[in-house]
């Protein structure tokens, strides 16, 4: 752990601890102050550009897990996600229930089908893992196109209705906000605190070298599926709060271009660190708001025929290059630009870094 | 019976298309290690540069600029993109080819637009017909090009020099750089024989149903053929590619039509739990 000089541990418990100075404490405390007092500001465009980024976070937390940590490369974690919606809304349309006891259903159903389409684990790694979860990315959405029309609505969709809490009615963004913020930062929270302890040294284990792994004692095959589950279980809860911001769903919300766009997101921050998951979401977020910002400029300067692409076309290339060239020029994403940032700056003058 | 024949030439000439596709991401794996999630897309882009290329220079300039066009495509991609990353893991270069599908995928949309296209090029020929039976000439064409294909691999692989560099290559790539085999050199000829392949694929595929966006999907089905022929394994590729093209085939013929985008995946979970490595494909033995 890195910390500034004359900062010592003199107790097991400060060995421990996450946040370790004073400072560090004000400038936690000062960020859940500003992300509370957020929707008091900030205005609905931006607002909804927060929700839709704490969605992702959420998602891209799980795929880290399962990604970053385990060394599980996902690209059928949109169909995860899915997991989580349908059952949210499945449950609230057909059954009535009520939307906050959907939630944990959601991140556990989606945490089951985790888990089978992680089976094939036992014998796979590497590439052939990741091509079966690519065969779940389409074998899922086959199954809500397809299956229980009766339940699933896949032609019309399903509608969703937002919650009510005391009182308080989360129809407005506004208070949505703070459900999606409060759930983001929980889960935040407790991925960080989760992968610090024997579940994630052991997915580590398995990442860096299975073999390796198996010898010293740890059970490849279990903590595989951990990895799943846990992956997965985020994913459903991503899901279930998607299925609720947008109020409806249908099966071409979860194409497999986001699933590779979380990928994405976790290449961009750097695998299997949270600050760099939450750096990645956020800059992928806002070169996806920069390009509906410029598209419309850019379409103005072209014929009326070629407007149109510009959007779609930049849309997709934007982000898939900036991946591109994370992969050739910095590998180890953002997290690792921001810690040689903070090793200059503590060591300024001197030009040792990281 | 009529249908039968008609749904089998169909599953075929989609098993051919296969087959050029994964010739192209075998060839790739076999000397690189690296696995290609672009080449459909290549496939496609492709598709729609032979378009252009065939309306502005006339049919056979346009297919040879075409040809030509792939190479540089592949000799691009291995010389920017691939060659940085050697020494990286090679998870950093597969998940760079699943990228760079997506900023092919821009590119299209970008230079194309969503429009569908035809392809301006007549296959020279008849449809057959036997009886009440009518064959598309172009399905045979398809067919045949994939077999040619296939055996002009096979061929260059285990009767020439470079075909025998390539291979040594494959087995292991410091043993082969300490022998004096150019080695990048091997990177370079495969990246450029897998974008000459997308060509030739993108050219049948567009005669047959048309240039459009619709062949993403299509396509990526491929990787249910390289696995379950064998990633390192040419024959693999085609009895693989031919397989589920026939399933394919009938049972959108005779089951259900909406199972068609669905099947590839199904057989790679089901291949990929029975038989990893693939029907030809090379056990790997590991060790700490």
């Amino acid at each position: 752990m890195d910390r500034p000089a004359g900062v010592f541990d003199i107790r097991y418990e400060q060995d421990m601890a996450v946040i370790r100075t004073g400072p560090q404490w004000i400038v936690l405390i000062g960020f859940l102050i500003f992300l509370a007092a957020l929707p008091v500001f900030a205005g609905s465009y931006f607002l909804s550009f927060m929700v839709l980024t704490g969605i992702a976070l959420i998602a891209v937390l799980g795929l880290n897990i399962l990604t970053g940590y385990a060394g599980q490369i996902s690209i059928g974690h949109q169909a995860f996600v899915a997991v989580g919606a349908y059952t949210t809304a499945v449950l609230m349309d057909s059954f009535h229930w009520n939307f906050w006891a959907t939630v944990p259903m959601a991140g556990i159903a989606a945490a089951g089908a985790g888990v089978l389409f992680g089976l094939p684990s036992f014998r796979l790694k590497m590439l052939y893992l990741t091509m079966s979860t690519l065969a779940a990315q389409f074998i899922i959405m086959a199954f809500f196109n397809h299956a229980f029309p009766d339940y699933f609505h896949a032609v019309s969709g399903i509608r969703v209705n937002r919650p009510e809490l005391g009182g308080i009615d989360f129809r407005e963004n506004e208070a949505f906000y703070y459900v999606v913020m409060g759930i983001a930062v929980l889960m935040t929270f407790f991925s960080r605190n989760l992968i610090r302890g024997r579940l994630g040294r052991a997915f580590v284990a398995i990442r860096d070298n299975d073999l390796a792994g198996e010898v010293i004692g740890i059970n490849v095959s279990r903590y595989k599926l951990y990895a799943f589950a846990i992956g997965c279980f985020y994913a459903g809860i991503a899901g279930s709060l998607h299925a609720s911001y947008y109020r409806m769903v249908n099966p071409p919300q979860f194409p497999i271009d986001v699933s590779i766009w979380y990928l994405g997101c976790l290449i961009v921050g750097g695998m299997g660190t949270t600050i760099g998951v939450v750096f990645g979401v956020l800059f992928l977020r806002i070169i996806r708001e920069l390009v509906v910002f410029i598209s419309p400029i850019l379409g103005s300067m072209v014929s009326p025929i070629d407007a149109p692409k510009i959007g779609p076309g930049l849309g997709l290339i934007s982000w898939a290059l900036v991946v591109v060239l994370f992969l050739i020029f910095e590998p180890r994403g953002l997290a690792h630009a921001w810690e040689v940032l903070k090793s200059r700056f503590r060591h300024w003058p001197f030009k040792y870094s990281l | 019976m009529a249908i039968f024949l008609q749904f089998i030439t169909g599953g075929l000439f989609f098993g051919g298309m296969y087959t050029l596709i994964a010739l192209g991401i075998v060839t790739i794996y076999k000397s690189t290690r690296v696995f290609n999630l672009a080449q459909g897309w290549m496939v496609t882009l492709g598709a729609f540069m032979l378009v252009s290329l065939v309306e502005m220079l006339g049919v056979v300039a346009g297919v040879i600029a075409g040809l030509a066009f792939g190479a540089l495509l592949g000799l691009g991609i291995d010389r920017l993109l691939m060659r940085p990353l050697i020494g990286q893991p090679l998870t950093t270069a597969f998940l760079l080819t699943i990228m760079l599908a997506y900023i092919f995928e821009g590119i299209n949309i970008l230079v194309w637009g969503s429009f569908s296209y035809e392809m301006p090029v007549k296959l020279p020929g008849e449809p057959i017909r036997l009886g009440a039976v009518v064959i598309s000439h172009s399905l045979l064409w398809g067919i045949g090009v994939a077999v040619l294909a296939f055996a002009a691999f096979s061929l260059f692989y285990w009767r020439t020099l470079m075909g025998r560099v390539m291979r040594a290559t494959a087995e292991d790539h410091q043993t082969a750089q300490s022998l004096g085999l150019p080695v990048k050199g091997v990177f370079s000829l495969s990246w450029m024989l897998a974008g000459m392949l997308s060509i030739v694929g993108g050219l049948f595929l567009g005669v047959v149903s048309g240039v459009n966006m619709l062949m993403y999907g299509a396509l990526l089905g491929a990787i249910a053929v390289v696995l379950l022929g064998g990633l390192d394994s040419i024959a693999g590729a085609i009895v693989g590619g031919m397989i589920l093209g026939l399933i394919q085939s009938l049972v959108v013929g005779y089951l259900n039509p909406s199972l068609a985008d669905v099947i590839p995946y199904i057989i790679l979970l089901v291949i990929l739990i029975i038989k990893p490595y693939g029907l030809f494909g090379l056990v790997r033995i590991e060790r700490l």
